[in-house]
């Protein structure tokens, strides 16, 4: 499998994953880390928008529904600041119109929970090698 | 000296005088006078002319200063003549004047009468300046002004002469040529007549001021004359007017003039008046002439009597009262005019004006209402018997008290506050007619009063007189039948049956027939708390009792749901709806309507198998409705069972296996499982068409399964949920599934009223807490859109929605499950924005078997069948 460069100039690119549900950030980093990315996690839209991996993230895998500022609420907030982050949804909810929907607004994909982990892979290639 | 009329009124003034050619001493030649040969003097030429003077100024003063300057002219056989007084108004001599004027000239410069020359520059000026005759030869040389005045004269001879011993003109002699020159002879003629101008000046003057005072006089007179004239017509038009009866008449007695009116009212006629039979004296009644003797008195000492009143006879022998005053008139001392007034109209008046307070005095002292008279400080002036018998006074007592006296201590300030108002700004704090207000008898008793009272002005003050009508009776009459007539309509209102009225104060109860229908009491039978008592169902008594205590002290409307034990053991189920009023007093009285609900129930029983049906629709429908919020609390589990799964394998298959890590994504995978697995158990109960069971159970723990499935939906729609759930909180027997089912709804519900809120937090507060009398309380408390008032009341009807996409099932099955529980689900508008839902119901309902005891489980779904 072809590493993907990291955007931030480290050997790996930073994949970050925003949820609010717990076994999500510990599960996604874990499996992540084992496709050879490097992985932080965040509790919320907020605290990732606070911390210092803004820059150096290459691909962000996003809940959309969260206390405090949504998955969509970031994405925008993130548009405005300039910063054209990849982003993969994921959502515990099935709505079909929510996803094309995130999709037409530049997501590159949205994953529907539970989802299988070539799913996930073939999401973040796409993230990371646009066509 | 000027020449001609065109230039009479053209002479230089002061201001633009030029400056003398020659100086003055160039143009004098007096002392010559004295040095050449003079002629005798003409002394009888002279006393002739003198004396003709005097003669003229006597008889025609007019014309005596022109004979001075020709008696000038002849005596000095000079060529003109003339005098020149100074002066400021042109007429009379005048020692500041500013200008010698030209009355009277004789010879050659007569045309220049009117003329005259400056007092500071001119030959005039000159004689007064030096107050001496001097003698000038050709002037016009140092006064060019003169030099335009023809003919020129070659010698001027002027003396001055004095009014009062001041020098205030000149008279003067002129040669036009040197056929001769003036001597000293002339100096002593002119000098002498010099002293007549003066005297004959100051006659002159004497005659004009006569002449003016006379003219004034004549004016003042004609004016006398002319008021005179007036008054003469008023006085002819009074009498001619026949307003007021106008009489002449001597001391003697007889009446010589009468006017029209007078002679009406004496019903005399001219020919009586004009043949002299007719004698004032003989026109007053004997008790009069006394009276008739000091006016008499009165006139020859003053001229005048003041008016009085007395009577005449008339010719028919009957008596007219009258006014009458008059005067002596002035010049006779025996003859007067008197003006003579009928009075029968005012007298009539006034008998009326008796008559009327008569009539109102008898009106005042057998009145059944109190009348009081009071002052403008609020005194009483008088108080009728009445008085005595309504308020407990005696009328005398009361003269001299404040009004205040009569009423309660409350109302007094009001009242001064009000009167003292009135009086200054005429404002009435009150209406005048029919007023009700209360009073205070003597005796301390306050009692209500119809007060009616009206103001009447005597000689600039005010006094106000108060009719006080006693209504206690009336009104205690108007209370019972508004109090019946509240109780009907209140019975009707509410609902067609039983109805009563308790008043709290005095425990009066009032039972409607159909009341003691129900109770199975027999008609009439006086109504106590205690008999009520006897029929409250034993295991209700607590509550009777208690809502007894809650209505005495609290004083609102109340409503109540109580049985009866009837004497066959048949229990009957009430409702009852109280409404607390207040009457004039203050006293709280209830009015109830109470209804015999023991058809309905058995009729809800019925029902409520139907509407249980419903339930289950309901639930369905709530739960199809809560599918995409239970997939997702699923898929959250499943989401970490799959992912640490995936994690779990590609650990495993590494080189070397990380079986640490596999170890620990393996844990996770088992209790995400769980995770899931204590959900689909959860899930399962609401699933399920299962037979509803009381059992004890705890509603927290309910409560916070309930929120664990809906917290995803509620984050969704973004609410922020508070639960503040009461540690203490008792066990309750009842339906867990179908409280939860309640508790959902509700909080689905809030969540829905707050979709559309953005500029607030949307807060949702779930509550429960421990509720009076052995009941618990749950609330769900929003801050959306809140009820529409008209949508309060329809609220639980079932198929009512405010939703687009509800079917408005949810409230009014989760009323049907709470009042299966014997509790009560309400909604309250928020003080804020949003509403509040409760239900309360009991720990224990009567009716429900202890869930404990298995065999006694009772089955409260009807659909169990």
């Amino acid at each position: 499998m072809e590493l993907p460069k990291a955007r931030g100039g480290s050997d790996r690119p930073l994949l970050s994953v925003v949820d609010d549900d717990e076994s999500v950030r510990e599960s996604l980093p874990d499996l992540l880390r084992e496709f050879g990315f490097a992985a932080r996690s965040f509790s919320s839209a907020e605290e990732f928008l606070s911390s210092d991996c803004l820059d150096l993230t290459s691909c962000l895998i996003l809940d959309i529904a969260m206390p405090g500022m949504s998955g969509p609420e970031l994405q925008r907030e993130l548009k405005r600041r300039g910063q054209a982050i990849p982003i993969i949804f994921i959502t515990a909810s099935i709505n079909m119109t929510v996803r094309s929907r995130l999709v037409e607004q530049g997501a590159v994909k949205c994953l529907f929970k539970p989802f299988s982990d070539t799913a996930l892979l073939e999401a973040v290639n796409s993230a990371l090698h646009p066509k | 000296m000027t020449g001609s009329d065109k230039s009479r009124n053209d002479f230089p003034l002061e201001a633009s005088i030029p400056t003398g050619t020659a100086p003055l001493e160039s143009i004098l030649c007096t002392e010559e006078l004295h040095r050449r040969p003079s002629g005798p003097p003409n002394y009888e030429k002279e006393n002739r002319a003198l004396v003709k003077l005097v003669s003229t100024l006597a008889d025609s003063p007019a014309t005596v200063l022109q004979m001075l300057a020709e008696t000038i002219l002849e005596i000095t056989q000079c060529d003109s003549a003339g005098l020149s007084p100074l002066t400021g108004d042109g007429k009379t001599p005048d020692v500041c004047g500013k200008r010698f004027y030209w009355p009277a000239i004789a010879g050659m410069w007569n045309p220049h009468v009117g003329g005259g020359t400056p007092r500071n520059f001119g030959p005039c000026g000159d004689v007064l300046d030096q107050n001496r005759t001097l003698l000038f030869r050709h002037f016009e040389r140092r006064y060019p002004y003169l030099q335009p005045v023809v003919p020129a004269a070659e010698e001027c001879l002027l003396v001055p002469f004095y009014v009062a011993g001041e020098a205030v003109g000149t008279i003067w002699a002129i040669m036009h040529s040197d056929r001769r020159k003036f001597d000293a002879e002339d100096d002593r003629v002119m000098a002498s007549l010099g002293k007549f101008a003066s005297s004959a000046y100051q006659a002159l003057m004497h005659i004009e001021d006569l002449k003016f005072q006379v003219s004034e006089r004549e004016k003042v007179e004609a004016e006398v004359r002319e008021l005179a004239r007036g008054l003469e017509a008023k006085v002819r038009r009074l009498v001619e007017a026949n307003v007021v009866g106008i009489v002449m008449w001597n001391l003697e007695g007889a009446i010589t003039g009468a006017n029209e009116a007078l002679l009406r009212m004496v019903q005399y006629d001219r020919e009586d008046l004009a043949s002299g039979r007719l004698l004032w004296t003989d026109l007053t009644p004997a008790e009069w002439r006394g009276r008739d003797e000091g006016a008499i008195a009165d006139l020859k000492a003053t001229g005048i009597f003041q008016p009085y009143e007395k009577e005449f006879f008339r010719k028919d022998g009957s008596r007219i009262p009258i006014l009458i005053g008059g005067a002596l008139f002035e010049d006779s001392g025996n003859e007067g005019v008197a003006f003579v007034l009928d009075l029968t109209e005012q007298k009539r008046q006034a008998s009326a004006r008796l008559y009327s307070e008569e009539r109102y005095r008898v009106v005042v002292e057998t009145a059944s209402d109190a009348v009081v008279s009071i002052d403008d400080t609020g005194s009483i002036l008088f108080a009728n018997p009445a008085t005595a018998t309504i308020f407990g006074y005696d009328p005398a007592e009361l003269a001299g008290k404040p009004l205040t006296l009569l009423m309660p201590e409350y109302m007094r300030e009001l009242h001064q506050t009000g009167f003292k108002r009135y009086l200054g700004t005429s404002q009435r704090h009150m209406n005048w007619q029919g007023t009700e207000l209360t009073a205070l008898r003597k005796n301390g008793e306050e009692f209500p009063v119809e007060v009616s009272f009206g103001e009447i002005t005597r000689d600039g003050h005010k006094t106000f007189t108060g009719f006080l009508r006693d209504i206690s009776k009336r009104k205690q009459a108007d209370q019972a039948l508004r109090r019946s007539e509240a109780f009907l309509a209140e019975a009707q209102h509410l609902s067609h049956t039983g109805s009563f009225s308790w008043r709290v104060a005095t425990d009066e109860i009032t039972w409607s027939e159909q009341l003691y229908r129900i109770y199975e009491l027999e008609s009439g039978v006086p109504v106590t708390l205690e008999l009520i008592r006897t029929r409250v169902q034993p295991e209700d008594l607590t509550l009777y009792e208690k809502m007894v205590e809650e209505a005495r002290n609290g004083g609102n409307d109340f409503e109540w749901q109580y049985r009866l034990l009837m004497p066959d053991h048949s229990i009957k189920y009430m409702h009852a709806l109280a409404q607390a009023t207040r009457d004039q007093d203050g006293q709280l009285e209830y009015i109830a309507a109470v209804q015999d609900v023991t058809a309905r129930r058995l009729a809800e029983e019925a029902r409520d198998k139907a509407r249980s049906e419903l339930t289950h629709v309901a639930r369905v429908t709530s739960l199809g409705t809560l599918t995409a919020s239970i997939a997702h609390e699923l898929n959250q589990p499943l989401s970490g069972i799959v992912t640490n799964a995936s994690t779990c394998m590609r650990m495993l298959a590494a080189d070397p296996p990380n079986v640490d890590g596999a170890r620990e994504t393996a844990r996770r995978t088992i209790r995400d499982g769980n995770r899931a697995s204590e959900m689909i158990t959860r899930l399962r109960a609401l699933f399920t068409k299962k037979s509803a069971t009381a059992q004890s159970m705890d509603l927290n723990e309910a409560t916070r399964e309930i929120i664990a499935l809906s917290l995803s939906e509620l984050q969704k729609n973004r609410v922020i949920l508070r639960p503040e759930l009461a540690d203490d909180l008792p066990l309750v027997t009842g339906d867990r599934v179908q409280l939860q089912q309640v508790i959902l709804n509700l909080l689905r519900n809030a969540s829905d009223a707050m979709s559309t809120i953005d500029d607030r937090p949307r807060d949702l507060l779930i509550r429960t807490e421990s509720d009076d009398n052995d009941r618990v309380r749950l609330s769900v408390t929003d801050v959306g859109v809140g009820l529409e008032p008209q949508a309060a009341d329809r609220l639980f009807e079932a198929f009512y929605t405010t939703k687009n996409d509800g079917m408005g099932i949810g409230l009014s099955v989760s009323r049907s499950i709470i009042e299966r529980h014997y509790g009560r689900l309400w909604a309250m508008p928020n003080d804020g924005p949003g509403v509040t839902f409760s239900f309360s119901i009991p720990c224990r309902p009567e009716g429900l078997a202890d869930a404990e005891t298995p065999a006694n489980r009772t089955d409260l779904s009807a659909d169990a069948a």
